[in-house]
């Protein structure tokens, strides 16, 4: 076939672009992913007992909240990452504080706790239950994620994958966080970043072949 | 005019659906995307260009919904462009098109890229890609009707049987591709 006519041929169904744009898709199907992952958190963990005295505490609540803060800014740049030549822009140097914040609280905490007792709280008793469950809370969200940006253009798949599965692991992060009781940032700074580490890795890969196009 | 104002003027009539604006849009892009695939495919022969030329031109089409309008046209386009064409180099490399020689029992010439596949292999390929296409594909490809023809048939415009003939090929290649990787 001749490059003219391929032209020709595409012009004739020049009928106007598809509405539904990624972020309406994502829009869509955040919300239903989220409700699967919520679902599976009231199955295998429930929230703990006594988190609304405890969440008042400052460094309890920033492993609900730092997670929270990174999915925003991942879900942002996985949408902007979509779209070939869009600029990530300013949530692309926004994201590492989240880990910057994180190692600062594992530091305090390091120095702040009694020698003896380091190795403890930083070891936990809930990595067993901890690291699958932010991977298997955060996977229907990353599926809800690629799904939805299949209808986009991502020029590096893997690359919006693992932004992809970013967002989903800070989300899973966040209702994983209300169920455990591990409170010390030597806990969570370490377990909680190797959980979003995985998943992100997960969405990398499973980008990598889906958003393909 | 900037070249991305009268681009972004054109893509934006061409959303909302003006068939004069988008083929002129499309015959100015043809240019700059071929430089854009030979800056980086230099090796290969022109047929080959011309394909990843047309690879990126039925990508453009299918994901013209991506360019948000207050953006400039042609990042994405050199986007777009750039990644069909490293797209196109990594299937021409992992060898998906070698067919073996006792397999080949009958050939079809595709038209759309000049390679060959086996009738064999074809029809169970047919079997797996939707009704419609292949019946196009056996329309246009084997029996050798004009597209037209094909169009009148089914009720579609000429160019739209191309497109169809076009894509449907495209799968089938890629198909080919899959299943001679699984057979390594």
């Amino acid at each position: 076939m001749k490059t003219e006519d391929l032209i020709n041929a595409l012009a004739a169904e020049a009928a106007p672009a598809p509405a539904a744009s990624v972020e309406t898709r994502v829009g869509l199907a955040l919300p239903l992913a989220v409700l699967v992952s919520v679902v599976l958190y009231f199955l295998f963990l429930g929230p703990r007992p006594d988190l609304a005295e405890r969440i008042i505490d400052p460094v309890v609540a920033a492993k609900t909240l730092l997670p929270l803060g990174l999915a925003m800014l991942a879900l942002v740049l996985a949408l902007r990452s979509a779209r070939p030549a869009v600029p990530l822009g300013l949530p692309a140097r926004v994201v590492w504080l989240v880990p910057a914040i994180a190692l600062g609280l594992f530091v305090w905490a390091f120095v702040t706790t009694a020698p003896d007792s380091r190795f403890m709280l930083w070891q936990g008793k809930s990595i067993p239950v901890c690291l699958p469950m932010i991977v298997i809370l955060s996977l229907p969200l990353t599926a809800g994620m690629l799904a939805a940006m299949r209808r986009g253009a991502s020029v590096r798949p893997g690359f919006s994958g693992a932004l992809a599965g970013l967002a989903a692991a800070g989300l899973a992060t966040t209702i994983y966080s209300t169920f455990c009781n591990e409170d010390s940032p030597l806990f969570y700074a370490t377990w909680y970043s190797l959980g979003i580490l995985l998943a992100t890795l997960i969405g990398a890969l499973a980008g990598s072949r889906l958003l393909r196009w | 005019m900037d070249r991305n104002d009268r681009w972004g003027d054109l893509l934006r009539r061409a959303n909302r659906g003006e068939g004069a604006a988008y083929a002129l849009f499309l015959t100015e892009c043809a240019p700059v995307i071929r430089n854009v695939v030979r800056g980086r495919r230099g090796d290969s022969g022109a047929d080959d260009i011309e394909d990843i030329v047309q690879e990126v031109l039925l990508a453009v089409h299918a994901k013209r919904h991506t360019w948000r309008e207050a953006d400039p046209v042609t990042p994405w386009l050199y986007a777009i462009a750039r990644y069909k064409t490293a797209d196109a180099g990594r299937k021409r490399r992992t060898g998906g098109t070698q067919v073996p020689l006792d397999d080949v029992a009958e050939v079809l010439p595709d038209e759309a890229s000049g390679e060959i596949m086996a009738v064999r292999d074809l029809g169970v390929m047919l079997d797996r890609i939707d009704e419609r296409s292949a019946g196009i594909v056996r329309a246009v490809g084997i029996a050798g009707e004009s597209a037209g023809e094909v169009g009148a048939r089914l009720g579609m415009s000429e160019g739209a049987v191309r497109v169809a003939y076009h894509r449907a090929m495209t799968r089938l290649k890629d198909l080919a591709e899959a299943k001679d990787e699984t057979r390594e």
